[in-house]
């Protein structure tokens, strides 16, 4: 589904190229849940960024389900975005102006979806997250759990094959942390989806099958995980 | 603790170059807008003030009111009035004084009797009385020997021009009009702000006319001025006067004769009655200036309590800081203002210079020396000083009581919610200002297309390549009358030669009573142009029935227009061929109906119009040339001008500049307004900027996450532009009948005007709206292609 080669990422800075990815290069298939993980700095955001197609690499090629995307035009990106991946963020980054039921309306709209399967979906949504309760409230009367609840919500209303997800559980406390990792993990055994995350946390990188351990910029383990 | 504040503000202002310069731009440009239109003010407002016991000071003016419900005024008054006044009056009034315009030839000749210098200028016969009502500046001489004849007081532009300079001026000798004159003294310059201008002034007793016992003449050359006794009420007047008209108006005529007081300080703004110095500024003109000076400040004003507001939330965390340190909100409140004040006084200083830059442009459209010396005029200073704390108050306030207001703990935290400082006002306000806005764009486009339709109006006559020359007449130069017309026929680009009194438009009216086809008055004025068998053709003139007159001295045959057939009720111009109308005594033929044409203003409806010829009465020498070689005809002409009447001074005018001149104000007003609103739409859209930008900037974080949920920039610039879009429809919606009134009270000035259609308010909704959305997009768009993962990448 994903095949990443020579894949090389730098910043210059007056003249002096400061690397963040080198050579990395790596494939992943449909239905993996992999965890990335490595020290603060080593690139790891980066790399699910260039996944993301939220940064370009500087070098090398990138297929995303056998197409090359190393470069792609806004439109068929954004076309991507609708159909295929969605995105969960450490900071939920919900939007302030707009209830949960708004918030994870929105990907349907862009993608055009009918008012009727609109609602139907979002129903099923929040009935699953247990949150119908909340569907009229604002992000910020939630707790954080519940939020990264409704940002993942927000990420599967598209119904996309692939999720990326950057420390989703990084602003959380335990309990919660582990209730959205058995979600992630439910999600992938049960529908299938592709589940990518970064993390810091070794306990976390247990629920999926896969572990893609970077540091410098440079993959230095890829291990699966026996469950 | 200023200083440091001040410190502080200027740091701030600098880390936000952006929104600073936007907001020093709006606030100079509507600052410089706003003094501008103050030393406009100030000076029309100073107008006849320097007179001691001005308070006491009126003019007596002239009123008809007609059967018909018109009234008729005139700032003359009869000749005879002024003695009879002086006489019936004296309980009540302190002085009395005629004064008299004229024009005239000066001719000054040197030691040896040879001429030295030989110029028209205009002059006055004033009584000494005069002098005593109105305390000029005497620089020599004094004017009690101006009650005799034959003495002239100058002024010292005058007395320097003609004897090099004043000192030797005393007891010279100025030929005016052929007579002798002696310089009796000499008066400081008469400020331009003066009603009347008085340059020369001659004993009254020199003044010739065979109207001085007739109460049924007025004309306007003709002013009286008053001043009362000392505690004596005007209205005081009231009764004496009723009296005073009963005994000396015993003639019939068509309208009923009455006289007003105007007080001094009323001249230069009643647009009723006109003065000698031909300048008046409506008080209606007046305000409504200021008020556009007033909106255009609140616009500036507007746009920096907006970006204030909506830069709030960036500044809470220095202001939790700051209070949690044990800074009152007092001191938070003095700290932000010294930013407005500070804001305010570089935009004055920066918008003092776009006054200067401005201010040459501004004296050319009024034909005023207006000045913006604060040393010449305190106020000025004063007003600036007013304006400074002003704005800083007016834009400053609000948005310092806002952000001094935020939770310290919110504030530290960053959780200020991006709302506050009022939204809805925000939005309230941009509506506002952009309601004001278009009722400015509304207004200029109706002002542009009624001068458009005034411009291309068909006059009924063809005013161009006309030239009007001035013809003396007097029972000599009468009789030279035929050969210079012959001559001037034979001058080579000249087409037609016409002498009359008047072209047929022109300022200068006369109504007289006139039956039609019986012993009894009309009831209604005509006005009678003296003119030869010439005129229809010179003019192009057309007749709808009859004839032309034929070439006569006197009148023996008249023309009428067809406004005054359709007043008698008198359908067919066929009809009136050959009957009898008679006017002062002067019985004759009408022998030719003349189509209808615009005789004065467009403000005015068509008079009744009466032709006959007389020579007595031509005034003029209307000259149609060709318009290839119109300079080189002039001058010929000019040479035969000089040849035939060798004792008067040339002067020449083309029928269509004065023409042009009837629309003067106009043509101030749609400058002014076509540079006002220009003003005001920069103003205000640049302040539409600074919202956009700081709404992109607010929003990023949500256009970056709209963008990875599968949002396409189209759909990002569309949600930010909405609101935006919104509230500029909406301030439409607004102005629309704002403008409707405003312009359509205005166009009920013109008795020829065009229809209001929706097309200039459909017009100014266009533009705004394109002007909008192109603002807005062009900074919206950047948001929406900006980088994705910078807005999501830190925390």
């Amino acid at each position: 589904m994903i095949q990443l080669t020579n894949i090389e990422k730098y910043y210059a800075n007056k003249g002096v190229k400061n690397y963040v990815l080198r050579l990395v290069t790596t494939t992943i298939n449909q239905g993996e849940f992999v965890s990335i993980m490595g020290p603060s700095g080593a690139g790891k955001s980066t790399l699910l960024n260039i996944i993301g197609m939220l940064e370009e690499p500087t070098y090398g090629t990138y297929h995303f389900m056998g197409e090359d995307v190393t470069s792609l035009s806004e439109r068929k990106r954004i076309e991507l975005y609708r159909n295929h991946i969605g995105f969960v963020f450490q900071a939920y980054h919900l939007i302030d102006e707009m209830t949960v039921y708004e918030n994870i309306e929105a990907p349907l709209l862009y993608k055009k979806v009918g008012s009727a399967e609109r609602a139907s979906r979002i129903a099923d949504l929040l009935d699953r997250f247990n949150i119908v309760a909340k569907k009229d409230l604002f992000p910020n009367q939630l707790s954080g759990g519940q939020q990264q609840l409704v940002g993942i919500a927000r990420a599967l209303a598209a119904q996309p094959s692939i999720i990326l997800a950057d420390e989703p559980t990084g602003n959380l406390q335990s309990a919660q942390a582990e209730e959205i990792m058995s979600l992630f993990k439910k999600l992938n055994e049960e529908e299938g989806i592709t589940i990518i995350q970064v993390t810091h946390s070794e306990k976390n990188a247990q629920y999926g099958n896969r572990i893609l351990h970077i540091a410098d910029g440079v993959v230095k383990e890829d291990v699966a995980v026996l469950s | 603790m200023f200083k440091l504040n001040l410190k502080i503000a200027w740091r701030n202002l600098w880390k936000n170059k952006g929104y600073t310069l936007i907001n020093i731009l709006g606030l100079s440009i509507g600052m410089a807008s706003c003094i501008l239109i103050f030393i406009f003010i100030r000076y029309q407002m100073s107008f006849d003030k320097d007179f001691k016991d001005s308070d006491r000071i009126y003019r007596v003016v002239s009123s008809w009111d007609y059967s018909d419900g018109n009234q008729f005024f005139s700032q003359g008054v009869p000749l005879p009035l002024t003695p009879a006044m002086r006489n019936d009056f004296s309980p009540y009034i302190e002085k009395i004084a005629a004064i008299e315009q004229s024009t005239g030839v000066i001719q000054i000749n040197d030691a040896a009797g040879k001429e030295r210098l030989k110029t028209q200028e205009d002059a006055f016969y004033i009584e000494p009385d005069f002098f005593g009502i109105f305390d000029y500046k005497w620089l020599s001489g004094d004017y009690a020997a101006l009650k005799d004849p034959g003495n002239i007081v100058l002024s010292k532009e005058m007395a320097d021009k003609f004897f090099g300079s004043w000192k030797n001026a005393l007891g010279k000798s100025v030929n005016y009009d052929m007579a002798s004159y002696i310089v009796i003294g000499v008066i400081d310059d008469v400020a331009e702000n003066n009603s009347v201008p008085l340059k020369i002034m001659l004993s009254y007793k020199s003044f010739k006319s065979k109207n001085l016992d007739r109460w049924g003449s007025v004309g306007s050359s003709s002013e009286s001025y008053i001043k009362l006794k000392p505690n004596v009420n005007i209205e005081a007047l009231n009764t004496p006067l009723q009296a005073f008209l009963k005994k000396y108006y015993t003639e019939k005529a068509p309208g009923k004769e009455g006289h007003l007081f105007q007080p001094l300080n009323d001249i230069h703004y009643n647009s009723k009655f006109g003065n000698f110095s031909g300048r008046i500024m409506p008080k209606k003109q007046i305000y409504g200036l200021a008020v556009i000076g007033f909106f255009l400040i609140i616009t500036a004003s507007i746009n920096f309590i907006n970006l204030a507001t909506a830069q709030a939330v960036s500044r809470s965390k220095e202001v939790g800081i700051r209070k949690v340190m044990g800074s009152q909100r007092g001191q938070l409140v003095a700290q932000f203002l010294t930013e407005t004040l500070t804001i305010v006084l570089v935009s004055l200083l920066l918008g003092s210079v776009l006054t200067e830059i401005a201010l040459p442009g501004m004296q050319n459209l009024f034909g005023s020396k207006i000045s913006f010396s604060i040393f010449e005029h305190p106020i000025i200073l004063a007003f600036l000083l007013f304006l400074a704390v002003f704005v800083s108050l007016l834009a400053g306030f609000y948005p310092a009581i806002v952000i001094s207001g935020f939770n310290p703990v919110l504030a530290i935290k960053n959780k200020v919610s991006a709302n506050t400082g009022g939204l809805g006002l925000r939005k309230v306000l941009v509506v506002f200002q952009f309601a004001i806005t278009v009722t400015l764009i509304i207004g200029t486009l109706v002002i542009l297309q009624q001068m458009k339709y005034v411009r291309e109006q068909p006059l009924g006559f063809n005013p161009t390549a006309i030239a009007m020359v001035d013809l003396p007449n007097d029972s000599l130069t009468m009789q030279r009358f035929d050969t210079f017309k012959s001559q001037l026929k034979q001058v080579p680009g000249v087409e037609e030669v016409s002498l009359c009194r008047t072209p047929p438009s022109s300022q200068n009216n006369n109504g007289s009573s006139f039956s039609y086809n019986s012993s009894k008055d009309a009831d209604f004025q005509v006005n009678t142009k003296n003119a030869d068998e010439d005129y229809l053709k010179t003019f192009d003139l057309k007749l709808v029935a009859g004839r032309n007159i034929v070439k006569s001295d006197t009148i023996n045959e008249y023309l009428v227009n067809e406004t005054l057939l359709k007043k008698l009720n008198v359908n067919n111009p066929q009809e009136a061929i050959g009957k009898i109308l008679s006017m002062g005594g002067m019985k004759a033929p009408i022998v030719g109906v003349i189509q209808d044409f615009k005789n004065r203003s467009l403000h005015e409806s068509i008079d009744p119009i009466l032709v006959g010829s007389s020579r007595a009465r031509y005034f003029n020498a209307a000259i149609k040339l060709n318009s290839a070689q119109m300079l080189t005809t002039m001058k010929n002409v000019q040479k035969i001008w000089q040849r035939t009447f060798p004792e008067s001074v040339y002067s020449e005018l083309f029928l269509n500049e004065q023409i042009k001149n009837y629309y003067q104000g106009e043509q101030v007003m749609g400058t002014l307004f076509k540079v006002f609103a220009g003003v005001i739409i920069f103003i205000s859209f640049i302040g539409l900027f600074g919202l956009i930008s700081f709404v992109a900037t607010q929003r990023t974080k949500e256009v970056a996450i709209r963008k990875v949920l599968g949002a396409s920039t189209i759909e990002l610039v569309k949600m930010l532009n909405g609101s935006f879009i919104v509230m500029v429809f909406i301030a439409n919606l607004v102005a629309w009948p704002l403008a409707y009134l405003f312009v359509s009270k205005w166009l009920n000035g013109f008795a020829y005007r065009i229809d209001l259609s929706i097309w200039p308010f459909m017009l100014a909704m266009l533009i705004s709206m394109t002007i909008t959305l192109i603002t807005v997009s062009f900074r919206s768009y950047r948001a929406a292609a900006a980088n994705t993962i910078d807005a999501l990448k830190y925390e």
